[in-house]
């Protein structure tokens, strides 16, 4: 087996052979990263309502579901109603911590099982986390960040905010506010370097996601299918007081 | 690719495709979807241009500093508590993995689509060993059952019809399918969905690996990539060495005109960024990442005359524009790789000799090189290609003498007239129907495989003087 050192020696041997096609250097990144996202989350707080009608225009273009709602509190309302015409029985969601709302209480008197992630690991939470996410039809997350130029939704995996709650079940309902929406990839290319100048930050969540409406495939025939391994069907929730 | 289909010359392969209507058809159909789509995403993307050029640009920056990225990548990669494996050829790589499944008595392996597993044949060799390898895209997951290799680089099942599948389906899943794409894809995410749940292990590629954060990158529309990631114990992502850049910055360069290139979607439908294992604090995720860097045949391209090649994204842009490719499709070239870039990489991955023929199988129109979101100059390189076949004497002896001769002939401007004048008369017998289809000797290699037009009967020279 070869080792770094010998396949790093025979690389760099390579390298300092070649001169090169033509000067070249990596893209320009921002020098003080944090400095620039705090400089970027002040202005959007200017610029979301553009942002927002880009999103919501991108995420429909993608088969996705828009919707808005004053504040936190309809959000569960949202949730009953496309659980109800889908004939759903089970609810996955993210913790309330994480989510900034309380799943269980909110859904449960209407007759929802909901399972809500526990906060940290563990083998036995772990299996029967996953048993329950398996058997939901509907499963609940925050986001982190809204792209509105892709309609895209990020999500960074963490504690009480499992990967396969936006995965697993057949509907996705994200919930997110004005604080989330970025306009650009360039802009979340700011936003990840500067998660990852942040020491602590850079190591919470092995995983992060974009998604881009519900989950497709075009391999039978070119002809477009939704919902091959992930849902097929993404729901993205507005709180205009979140 | 087995050995018997290599055995086969590739002018019979291709003439055997050629015939091949149905796959006719679904080349002609898939293909010029897959270009108006990206002609589409592109046209109402004035920015994307510029993009293309900064992204090459970043590409051929990292090949200039290659070993100072890999060993900061290996280095964050490790920091993040994930184990990287060092792979100078493909039979390594193979023995890592099965070493892994040995030491650690997995039996169950779920893959999302990569085009390096299929480079170094895993399968076959996990098979071997005992272990069961399930592929999860949708096309993979066809030709799999059907025991067949892909035939396009993002789209693998093309040349099936949805009839085809559906008796496939019907006969191995052991229940009856409608020829629906809508059924067959239910089907295949029920079956699948329990393959998920109980693999011990996840294999899969990479698109990109970040230097700076020592992240692996995803990018798939069906989900399977993120399964494979999050629900088996141990990760192990196997990625070629040139698919390594400095940062995120980087990267959001790149995820900007891939998908464009490809499917034309603004960006895929997941795009993963695996940032090591599990953290303890979290609930799910593998246990284990291991990430493969392999060579195979890379890094000796760095300053050799492939070392363009080292810049691709695998998007399959040039695939689908290029003449050869729409005719033949990718069983033909015989190779994990087909089209265009297809035959720089065998040559990168297999040497020279292997694409003796091949390197002939394109007709230089330059379509590749200009749908290529980094730009790569496909053209340049193949006949560099072949160049290097006749210099080092791999090319047919026939072949060479011809083109030496072709090559005198095209320096003298008195060989040239004369020889005009001697084909002129000694083509008359072999013209039929306005073109040359069967020449004697050893011009014969040439018209087994292609048509000539004959000689004019007057020359350019003579009938622009009678013009004027
Ligand atoms: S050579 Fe260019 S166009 Fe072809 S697959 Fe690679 S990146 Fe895409």
């Amino acid at each position: 087996m070869a080792t770094r050192e010998e396949m790093l020696g025979r690389i760099r041997r390579e390298v300092r052979r070649a001169p090169g096609l033509f000067a070249a250097s990596p893209a320009p990144r921002p020098a003080h990263p944090e400095e620039a996202a705090a400089a970027l989350r002040r202005e959007m707080m200017e610029r979301w309502p553009a942002a927002l009608a880009r999103f919501q225009e991108e995420l429909e273009r993608v088969a996705g579901v828009f919707h808005r709602v004053a504040s936190l509190a309809e959000v569960p309302g949202v949730i009953r109603d496309l659980a109800r015409q889908r004939g759903a029985r089970s609810v996955v969601g993210w913790e309330p911590a994480a989510l900034g709302l309380d799943l269980r209480a909110t859904l449960e008197p209407a007759g929802l099982s909901v399972t809500v992630a526990p906060p940290g690991g563990g083998e036995s939470a772990r299996l029967a986390h996953r048993e329950a996410a398996a058997g939901a039809q509907i499963g609940v997350t925050g986001v982190d960040w809204a792209l509105a130029e892709t309609g895209t939704l990020i999500l960074v995996s963490g504690s009480g905010r499992p990967r396969s709650t936006s995965l697993l079940p057949e509907t996705h309902v994200a919930v997110f506010g004005k604080g989330h929406l970025l306009e650009s990839l360039e802009q979340v290319g700011i936003m990840l370097e500067a998660l990852h100048a942040d020491a602590a930050r850079s190591l919470s969540g092995a995983m992060i996601n974009f998604i881009t409406g519900p989950s497709r495939t075009a391999d039978i025939e070119l002809t477009l299918t939704r919902g091959v391994h992930g849902p097929k069907e993404v729901h993205a929730v507005f709180v205009e007081a979140l | 690719m087995s050995d018997q289909t290599l055995r086969t010359p590739f002018p019979e392969r291709a003439s055997a495709a050629l015939k091949d209507t149905f796959l006719q058809q679904a080349l002609g159909i898939a293909t010029t979807k897959f270009i108006g789509l990206r002609q589409e995403s592109f046209a109402g993307f004035p920015e994307g241009e510029a993009l293309r050029d900064r992204a090459r640009a970043v590409k051929e920056a990292t090949l200039q500093k290659l070993d100072g990225y890999l060993a900061e990548l290996a280095d964050n990669v490790e920091r993040l508590g994930g184990h990287v494996h060092w792979a100078a050829t493909g039979e390594e790589a193979r023995e890592i993995i099965l070493r892994l499944c040995r030491d650690r008595g997995l039996r169950r392996v779920v893959k999302s689509k990569s085009m390096a597993t299929e480079e170094i044949d895993l399968n076959k060799a996990l098979e071997a060993a005992g272990v069961t390898p399930v592929e999860t895209d949708l096309g993979e997951y066809i030709i799999q059952l059907a025991h067949e290799k892909p035939s396009h680089i993002i789209a693998p099942a093309i040349h099936k019809t949805k009839g085809q599948v559906a008796e496939l389906f019907s006969k191995e899943l052991k229940g009856h399918f409608a020829a629906d794409p809508e059924v067959l894809t239910a089907a295949a995410r029920k079956e699948l969905r329990q393959k998920f749940l109980q693999a011990d292990m996840g294999i899969t590629g990479a698109n990109f690996a970040v230097a700076d954060t020592g992240t692996v990158v995803l990018v798939t529309n069906e989900g399977n990539g993120r399964m494979v990631t999050s629900l088996p114990r141990i990760h192990v992502a196997v990625m070629g060495i040139e698919k390594v850049i400095p940062s995120m910055t980087d990267l959001m360069l790149f995820l900007a005109i891939l998908a464009r290139s490809a499917t034309g979607q603004k960006l895929s439908v997941y795009t993963t960024l695996v940032r090591g294992p599990r953290h303890p604090e979290e609930l799910e995720g593998p246990e284990e990442l291991h990430l493969i860097l392999l060579d195979n045949g890379r890094s000796a391209q760095i300053a050799g005359k492939l070392r363009e090649a080292l810049y691709c994204l695998r998007c399959g842009a040039c695939l689908n524009v290029c003449p050869v490719y729409r005719q033949i499709g990718g069983h033909a070239y015989g190779h994990t790789y087909p089209g265009p870039i297809g035959i720089l990489l065998t040559a990168m991955l297999k040497g020279d000799r292997s694409v003796k023929e091949l390197a002939h199988a394109s007709s230089l129109c330059g379509a590749c090189h200009e749908v290529c979101p980094v730009r790569i100059d496909i053209p340049r390189m193949l006949v560099e290609l072949r160049e290097g076949l006749d210099r080092d004497r791999i090319a047919p002896w026939g072949e060479r003498l011809v083109f030496k001769m072709l090559g005198r002939v095209l320096g003298s401007p008195m060989l040239f007239g004369l020889a005009g004048r001697i084909g002129r008369v000694a083509q008359k017998p072999f013209v039929s129907d306005g073109r040359l289809t069967r020449l004697p000797l050893v011009f014969g290699r040439w018209t087994r495989s292609r048509d000539l037009p004959p000689v004019a009967a007057k020359t350019f020279t003579q009938r622009w003087k009678e013009l004027q």
